[in-house]
């Protein structure tokens, strides 16, 4: 089942047909990580996508980011197909990825390093830095490595990373799978809240459904064997959303509607 | 490309990897076999690889070779023999009793920066030039992998699982014998397998250095005679000998560690 | 209470000089054999005063820097390529693999065939011991670094270029130092046992010409003094190991 949803204007990505395909190293054949899933999203939403293992939600978020190459089909940001990374896309992951012999605060420039903005000073990129530590509420950390930290905290360094090349999507890979629950629910909060700031667009992919409700816009429920997407829940809770929130009558019917909507892919 | 990750890995990886390998030393034995024909080298001083099967041939043929075999093998096995007794007894109560380890530690670390075959002289000194000093220097040169493997190996045990022995009231003994000595076994067997290594070489460079007969003497006796591929063909054995116990050792260090998982 | 195991181990070593000198003293153990401490400071410094101590050390000390420097630069090159291009790897693999198990030091009448006997041979033994080290750890360091590392930088738009001078070099050096320290061992072995055999001077030769004379104080000493190079060399890299390692975590 495909489902698309059209918000004017253009929505700032669209999933054509897309269908991700990996060698098997040591098998013969391949493995169908995703199956012509088509997808748009509009600009300044926080979309969700939410699936069990194997489902290619990972896989999707990073073909968006340019890292994966589609096997066929097509992905457009602003209407121009994606053929790589870019500046318009930053990437937060699961293991951090943080470089281990940077501080904090390198670890922050190491986006804008890369990227070379013209115009711009290594002082000033420093500069930038800064200001997104303090963003991410790691001031007084700056010259920290990433083994003094605690996995939340690296973690902060990653989206700040992310943010401080200003990127308008902004791609999460179950980026707080690695913490543990409660810093989890913590940093959830705390993202939406800097998300508030500059309602930038957001694809966050989760294995948690209430995680998925909780900050979400829409959701994109997605299956396995092969990836596809099976739902797209409008998500019709006000925001700023705080613990009440996942009190709420409305939070338990979409929690319902998404544990169906999975339990009946997996029969 | 390397660096994409995402790349598929390299079709049929391991065939390539063969191949590549297969070919670069084919090439290396066709470039050693050739350039003394061409004039390029002498063969005197790096031979070819015909001429060293042949002066193998000989060597078997006539069994010459077998006397300095048995000599160097006999002083490798008693004095490693006695290495791995003594490195695993030693290694063992160290790693149990904290107060002897850090009596001893410190010399131990001292001779573990040696050079061990740094020794050999004062070892013949003391030993003369006869077999002793092999099995002597045998025994220095493997005792300190596999004591300091052997102490290492119980030291990393996991406390748990002496906790948890300890909590179904098993006696000191037991604990020891029951949980310490099994989980330490990989670890031992690494030493020895290190060990062994040094050995080997210990032996061969003793018997090169001053001795009357083993398979060093002979080394260094074509060396002395020009003879550079009967030496080369010495040396090739004792290499085999060495690669071929060490993959031993290595088999069975992976039958323990996949077991004790 | 951390330099508690630093303070015993001087206090150990202590007692084994004391243990060491009565057992002497008192007859117990005969000093031909292993002489005593007092004999074998009175040898080094004779030997330091004559200026043989330091002729000695400065030949060993040559032959190390010649052979080891050498090491690092191939064995580094050598490491850095085949973590590059799989193909040198695959090519360099069974070469690096015999160098590393055979007894390289059975090599050495070939060596003395070509180099003759002296300092030559004794830096070509010392190369061929330690390469193999370098750049099979520099070659494991590069193959170690965290993919994920790699694809953070790629999805910030790093050129190959950045991702080697950014991520690799720097993720590598851990291992690579690892490496360097460990062929410290190793060359110095080359030059000790290449100096035992044929050369007319170094610390090896001097263990070497005072075995023959039977003098076993001067042997010794000459050993501490091996020792004493050996384990400041290992020191000196861990120290510079620590400084730049502060981000390892293992």
């Amino acid at each position: 089942m495909d489902a698309r949803t059209v918000v004017e204007p253009a929505p700032h990505i669209q999933v054509e047909s897309l269908t991700i395909v990996y060698e098997k190293p040591k098998a013969a054949g391949a493995l169908i990580a995703v199956s012509n899933v088509n997808l748009d999203i509009a600009r300044g939403t926080f979309v969700t996508i939410v699936g069990p293992s194997g489902c290619g939600k990972s896989s999707l978020l990073l073909s968006i980011a340019g890292l994966v190459k589609p096997a066929s089909g097509c992905i457009r940001v602003n209407g121009k197909p994606v053929m790589g990374p870019g500046r318009d896309r930053a990437v937060v992951f699961q293991d951090f990825a943080l470089m281990p012999w940077r501080t904090v605060i390198d670890n922050v420039r190491f986006g804008l390093e890369l990227q070379r903005p013209p115009r711009l000073t290594g002082g000033d990129l420093t500069e930038r830095a800064c200001r997104y530590v303090e963003l991410v509420g790691l001031k007084g950390f700056e010259h920290y490595h990433p083994h003094q930290l605690s996995g939340g905290m690296r973690q902060r360094v990653g989206i700040a990373r992310a943010l401080a090349v200003d990127p308008e999507i902004l791609l999460l890979d179950e980026p707080f799978g690695s913490l543990d629950a409660q810093t989890r629910d913590e940093m959830g909060s705390e993202l939406l809240a800097i998300w508030e700031r500059n309602k930038k667009t957001a694809l966050f992919v989760t294995h948690g459904i209430d995680e998925a409700i909780f900050l979400a816009d829409q959701i994109v429920v997605m299956a396995r064997d092969p990836g596809r997407i099976t739902e797209i829940i409008s998500v019709d809770l006000p925001r700023p959303r705080t613990a009440e929130t996942t009190d709420s009558k409305r939070f338990i019917e979409y929690r319902k509607q998404i544990r169906e909507c999975l339990g009946r892919e997996q029969s | 490309m390397k660096f994409n990750e995402h790349s598929p890995p390299l079709r049929g990886g391991e065939y390539y990897r063969t191949l590549v390998s297969t070919i670069t030393v084919m090439a290396f034995l066709a470039v050693w076999e050739f350039a003394p024909r061409a004039g390029i080298v002498d063969a005197t001083f790096t031979s070819q690889p015909t001429r060293v099967v042949a002066a193998g041939l000989e060597i078997i043929r006539t069994g010459g070779f077998l006397h300095d075999v048995s000599v160097s093998l006999s002083e490798f096995a008693l004095g490693f023999t006695l290495a791995i007794a003594v490195g695993v007894a030693l290694g063992l109560a160290l790693g149990r009793f904290p107060v002897l380890r850090y009596a001893l530690d410190p010399p131990i670390m001292a001779i573990y920066a040696t050079p061990h075959l740094a020794l050999l002289p004062i070892i013949v000194v003391w030993l003369g030039i006869g077999m002793q000093s092999k099995i002597a220097v045998a025994f220095v040169s493997g005792v300190i992998p596999i004591l300091v493997n052997a102490m290492a190996g119980v030291r990393g045990v996991d406390g748990s699982w002496i906790a948890a022995a300890r909590s179904f009231s098993a006696r000191e003994s037991d604990v020891f014998l029951k949980v310490i000595l099994p989980a330490s076994l990989p670890s031992v067997i690494l030493g020895i397998r290190l060990g062994l290594s040094r050995a080997v070489l210990g032996v061969v460079v003793a018997e090169m250095y001053q001795s009357q007969a083993g398979v060093g003497n002979e080394i260094m006796r074509y060396g002395s005679e020009f003879r550079t591929d009967y030496l080369l063909f010495d040396v090739l054995l004792v290499s085999l000998f060495g690669l071929t116990a060490t993959s031993a050792v290595r088999a069975l260090e992976e039958r323990l560690w996949t077991a004790g998982e | 209470m951390k330099s508690a195991p630093g303070l015993v181990g001087i206090a150990s070593f202590a007692v084994i000089l004391l243990v060491w000198e009565s057992a002497v003293r008192f007859g117990w153990i005969n000093p031909f054999f292993v002489s005593q401490p007092s004999a074998i400071a009175l040898s080094l410094s004779r030997a330091a005063r004559s200026g043989e101590l330091w002729h000695n050390v400065t030949v060993s000390l040559r032959e190390f820097a010649i052979g080891y420097g050498l090491s690092v630069v191939i064995g580094i090159l050598a490491g850095a390529l085949a973590g590059r291009f799989r193909t040198v790897e695959y090519a360099l693999d069974p070469f690096l693999w015999f160098l590393y198990s055979a007894p390289l030091i059975a090599f050495y009448p070939i060596f003395v065939l070509w180099f003759g006997l002296g300092v030559p041979t004794v830096i070509a033994m010392t190369f061929l011991l330690s390469v193999t080290q370098i750049a099979t750890s520099t070659l494991k360091g590069i193959q170690s670094v965290n993919p994920g590392l790699l694809r953070a930088a790629r999805s910030f738009g790093a050129t190959d270029r950045d991702l080697l001078w950014k991520v690799v070099l720097p993720a590598t050096v851990p291992m690579m130092t690892a490496g360097l320290r460990l062929g410290i061992g190793r060359a110095l072995m080359g030059v000790v046992v290449g100096e035992l055999f044929g050369a007319t001077a170094g610390l090896g030769y001097s263990i070497s010409y005072y075995g023959a004379l039977l003098k076993t104080t001067d042997m010794i000493a000459s050993l501490i003094v091996i020792v004493v190079l050996g384990v400041l060399c290992t020191q000196g890299l861990t120290a510079v190991e620590e400084r730049f390692d502060s981000w390892r975590t293992f």
